[in-house]
């Protein structure tokens, strides 16, 4: 297989990394709910 | 008894899978029925990994599962492109608007998209562009859920000699009658557990010509130097295993945007987000969503491409021209019963989690944002009327998967088109832009629809090198630039700032 091929499997998997440690940075908090702890330092808080 | 003996093991995991899909939706009857809240978007109130899985489940369907994983068998390995735009889309629509959706919306006590646009908007247009939208997702989950009873019922045919007819019935029975008992919360709950049945037959998919041939290693190297032919008649020589040989990436990229931009406007997926019960419940679904679809993905669309490892030269040759038979061939030349047992209840599964998303889409389209605007009625009749309403109008999806109109295919593909192009920029809008008008929204709408019926039809297969570029693109540039200008041109019509500052509740550190 290709570099080019393989990039397309690859870059699936890259994809759900980089998603995972963004949406891990973010801080998310519905309206009316207690902001966890782990939570906290984030970039993003919607609520 | 032949027939028994030849079938058994099928039947006894088609009638589990049924059983089990029937006794969630009776279940959840008793709750789903006490309000619209509960029957519309289960009351908000189901955690994130269960949301994860029914979003996955109900974006693929079994024409992902068929005929996209077929076609790597005329395309190549290089196909899984598709899947990973896919995924990028997946992560924007969890990323972009999963979490503002699920909090505006609960703010605003929106139980459907169109009503969001009415209660968010709230301009001399909202009654306007939630009827209309609700129109829009009527006409254009019509064809959609035609398509998928027609796959499932000769799915049915193909593999257990169900006459089609009987096969298209008995999809279409069983899926409207667990949504209708149990509402979201049965959608919601046998989408999860279809989910989780679909993520482990594609890598069980995938598995089959490892299997079959050997190992990873021999598979590999057959399918790199196959004496088998293109369609076309050509030798494939190394073209399974090298970028875009087989196919453009123009039509890589065509397709991709075209299926993958759905899960950023269609109304079956958005109101996923609806129903999450808490913030970290959305953020584990924010995480797992784009797992479960990438990891889907890169095994379903390898499959076509590597069963050429198990087919003669006179069986590629067929299947090169009949690339939906290539999951079925694969089947049966395996030939293991629970093998084929597991991944049709794995198939059945994608195609009933989406029909039984959008069918209560519809239910609640028709009911709550076309009959109860104009004649208000009681939470309990409302709730009455959308079953009735989903039974009618699956009554009308079985006449036309009995006598399919042509190109039901292209009027599929076509829908997610109208949808991202019509409701994307007055989603977006209404989450992200205080300034976003209803006027903005309701123009955008058909601005939208117009430029993508005009380039379908008039423009992409009569100018010269557009075929490629499938309508979705101009639709959905033109009706963002659309939902722009004439939202800062109706500036006179956004909602009053107290009602905006509730809406946007929104801090940014």
């Amino acid at each position: 297989m290709d570099f080019l091929t393989g990039m397309a499997y690859v870059g699936i998997i890259l994809l759900a990394v980089i998603n995972a440690i963004i949406v891990s940075r973010m801080k998310i908090v519905f309206h009316g709910e207690e902001e966890d702890d782990d939570e906290k330092g984030g970039s993003c808080s919607v609520g | 008894m032949e027939y028994m003996a030849k079938h058994w093991a099928i039947l006894v995991i088609m009638i589990l899978y049924t059983a089990g899909c029937l006794g969630i939706g009776q279940w959840f009857k008793k709750r789903a029925a006490e309000d619209v809240d509960a029957f519309y978007v289960a009351k908000r109130s189901i955690p994130g990994w269960a949301i994860s899985l029914a979003f996955f489940s109900t974006f693929i369907s079994t024409n992902t599962y068929i005929g996209q994983a077929g076609f790597s068998f005329q395309a190549g390995l290089s196909w899984a492109w598709v899947g990973f735009y896919w995924t990028v889309f997946c992560m924007i629509s969890w990323l972009l608007l999963g979490p503002r959706m699920r909090v505006q919306t609960a703010k605003l006590s929106s139980v459907t998209i169109p009503d969001y646009f009415d209660y968010r908007y709230k301009s001399s247009f909202s009654k306007a562009i939630r009827i209309f939208s609700a129109l829009i997702i009527l006409f254009a989950t019509l064809w959609y859920m035609t398509a998928i009873a027609k796959g499932c019922a000769h799915l049915l045919t193909s593999t257990l000699g169900i006459p089609y007819a009987w096969g298209a019935f008995l999809v279409i029975f069983i899926t409207t009658l667990y949504s209708v008992l149990g509402g979201m919360y049965s959608v919601l709950w046998t989408d999860a557990a279809q989910g989780l049945m679909m993520f482990f037959v594609a890598i069980l998919m995938v598995m089959i010509p490892v299997m079959y041939v050997g190992g990873w290693e021999p598979l590999m190297y057959s399918v790199a130097n196959t004496a088998h032919l293109t369609a076309k008649g050509q030798p494939i020589g190394n073209g399974l295993m090298t970028f875009c040989t087989l196919v453009s990436f123009a039509y890589i990229t065509s397709i991709g945007l075209a299926v993958g931009m759905k899960q950023i406007s269609e109304p079956r997926c958005l109101i996923r987000f609806y129903s999450i019960d808490n913030a970290k419940s959305m953020k584990f679904a924010m995480i797992a969503t784009p797992i479960f679809l990438g990891v889907s993905l890169a095994c379903v669309f390898a499959v076509g491409a590597l069963v050429h490892g198990m087919a003669t030269d006179q069986e590629a040759s067929y299947l090169i021209k009949h690339t939906d038979e290539v999951v079925g061939f694969m089947l049966a030349k395996f030939g293991n019963p629970w093998v084929t047992g597991i991944v049709m209840a794995g198939l059945f599964a994608a195609g009933m989690s989406s029909f039984a998303a959008v069918s209560i889409i519809v239910g609640t389209a028709f009911v709550g944002d076309i009959w109860a605007v104009i004649k208000p009625m009681s939470p309990q009749k409302q709730v009455s009327y959308t079953k009735r309403l989903m039974w009618i109008y699956s009554g009308i999806v079985f006449v036309l998967a009995l006598y399919p109109p042509a190109g039901i295919v292209e009027l599929t593909a076509f829908s997610g088109a109208v949808f991202t192009a019509g409701f994307f920029p007055a989603v977006f809008g209404g989450l992200f832009l205080r300034w976003g008008t209803g006027k903005g929204a309701f123009y955008s709408m058909i601005i939208g629809i117009a430029t993508t019926m005009i380039w379908r039809f008039g423009l992409r297969f009569v100018l010269p090198g557009m075929k490629d570029i499938h309508e979705i693109i101009p639709g959905f540039i033109i009706s963002l630039i659309a939902y722009f200008i004439i939202s800062k041109l109706t500036a006179s019509d956004m909602p009053d700032k107290e009602h905006l500052d509730h809406v946007f509740h929104t801090k940014t550190s």
